[in-house]
């Protein structure tokens, strides 16, 4: 039944409901992601500077932010912000149409809820986390670039150069694209079905909130590091 | 098979405990039904099992002739479409306007164009009294407008069968004199089977051609309303009577009360 709802592909008229989710999960994450992508890539362009500065490497900055962004922290951390601000609401939603009768009513009405409710939900986030991922590394590449280059005085053409000679698209930025879709896909199919299996209580409601969050958590900072370890 | 819905030999269990033992009862067509009996006798969980939302155990539900728990899921979902259900909640969906809620199933299952599923939806709250509240949103409505909401939305695709679940329970005598007036008159107008579960006495058997009482899992009592007021059984007696001790005992089941005051605190 729920692969069902996942890998069914979504109706033309059910498009709508997909957009409508891709603003709710996505787009007003957006401030929250850009906001924290910048934070982290600044301090991370501090940090960095301050280790690299003793040996005379600080050209490698650019490279070194932009590889840990790309493939590592942008994907992880933005899909623990996505479970946290979109996954949350997503089980929280469901659970309570849940208790308040409306799944049932939508049922007997003869309208599957897990196409309706259920799959433009899954959709929306295997759509929105790896833009979001994205949209985390960019912003944090310019953080990075705002406090190596114009607050610390790195030489802009090392730091931008080196980044271009040594992230590639198929190395690097590919695999931080694979790990925000499938981090997309465990988020929102753990948010869905934690809203939908829950208890239809208040209580059940709020353990089923915080076990989908825990879940993921325990998921992303588990896995965020394995398509990598030939890498080292 | 004349009658519209009919359930053989239905046996259900909820978790470790038996709700129905061996239920059967027929619901004839283009009439009101009531299922009446105490709290938690599984009134409700008999309009689901109609619903196909649950399977009994064994026996079988049957519906237009067509047996509901061997329908595949897309089956069940087109006689769900000639079913309608008032649930005791409404089930308003919270993000949608009145109108929004009565369209819902219209703009679903149709491709009937803006105008006329405008006009369809304005007939059916003109036909509860709610289109002036048309653009309110269900947390602005009252309980007895949120339940007329969640009617019309429940007769909005014309249904042949229309369950209520619990319609009078928390309204005020007004709104529950509309509620009683609606659901005879859609029944007269439209010709739906109707289907009430309710424990009012008074308001159900005051519109329903047939009555079923259904206690302890099996059904007690069968016939017209005039017929159970009439009728011998203690069971049905003390439920028409409203006595409140009788064969459904007041205390739910208990050791003996003198001997759990004298007990040590048990660990609970």
């Amino acid at each position: 039944m729920w692969w069902h709802a996942i890998w069914r592909k979504p109706e033309w008229k059910n498009w709508p409901l997909i957009v409508t989710q891709i603003y709710r999960l996505g787009v007003l994450s957006v401030v929250i992601t850009v906001m924290s992508g910048f934070s982290i890539g600044a301090v991370l362009a501090l940090q960095g500077y301050n280790q690299l500065v003793r040996y005379g490497s600080e050209s490698a900055l650019g490279l070194g932010v932009a590889l840990v962004l790309v493939m590592e922290i942008g994907p992880v951390v933005s899909a623990l912000l996505f479970a946290g601000r979109a996954g949350s609401a997503i089980t929280a939603e469901i659970g309570l149409m849940k208790a308040t009768e409306q799944l049932s009513s939508m049922e007997m009405m003869g309208v599957d809820s897990l196409q309706r409710i259920v799959s433009p939900r899954l959709w929306a986030g295997f759509i929105a986390m790896p833009i979001l991922a994205l949209m985390f590394s960019v912003v944090g590449i310019w953080g990075a670039a705002l406090v190596g280059v114009e607050w610390l005085g790195v030489y802009e053409g090392a730091f931008w150069s080196g980044m271009q000679d040594g992230v590639t698209f198929s190395d690097h930025v590919l695999k931080g694209i694979v790990k925000s879709v499938v981090f997309g896909l465990v988020i929102t199919w753990v948010a869905v079905f934690e809203g939908y299996d829950c208890q239809a209580t208040s209580e059940g409601i709020a353990s089923a909130t915080t076990r989908g969050r825990c879940i993921f958590v325990c998921f992303g900072t588990g896995t965020g590091f394995f398509p990598d370890p030939y890498h080292v | 098979m004349t009658d519209h819905i009919v359930l053989e030999n239905v046996v259900f269990t909820r978790g470790v405990r038996r709700i129905f033992y061996d239920v059967s009862l027929r619901i004839p067509r283009g009439k009101v039904t009531a299922i009446m009996g105490p709290s938690g006798t599984g009134k409700t969980t008999l309009l689901r099992l109609v619903g196909g939302q649950i399977v009994p155990d064994s026996g079988r539900v049957w519906v237009d002739e067509q047996e509901i728990p061997k329908l595949s899921r897309e089956a069940l979902f087109d006689v769900r479409k000639s079913m309608g259900m008032l649930f005791q909640s409404g089930a308003l969906f919270s993000d949608y306007s009145v109108f929004d809620n009565v369209a819902f199933p219209l703009r679903i299952h149709t491709d009937l164009p803006d105008q006329m599923i405008r006009d369809l939806v304005l007939l059916k709250l003109q036909s509860v009294g709610l289109r002036g509240a048309a653009d309110l949103f269900p947390s602005e409505l009252s309980g007895g407008m949120h339940r007329r909401g969640a009617l019309a939305r429940a007769i909005a695709l014309d249904p042949k069968i229309i369950m209520y679940d619990e319609p009078f329970t928390g309204l005020d005598p007004v709104a529950m004199g509309v509620i009683v007036l609606l659901i005879q008159t859609l029944n007269q107008v439209y010709g739906m089977t109707s289907i009430i579960v309710s424990h009012d006495i008074a308001e159900t058997a005051s519109i329903a051609d047939m009555v079923y009482l259904i206690s302890d899992g099996k059904v007690v009592g069968a016939g017209s309303p005039d017929h159970l007021y009439k009728e011998d059984s203690p069971r049905v007696q003390q439920f028409i009577k409203g006595l409140p001790d009788g064969p459904v005992p007041f205390h739910y089941p208990a050791a003996d009360f003198e001997d759990e005051l004298l007990e040590e605190i048990p660990n609970r």
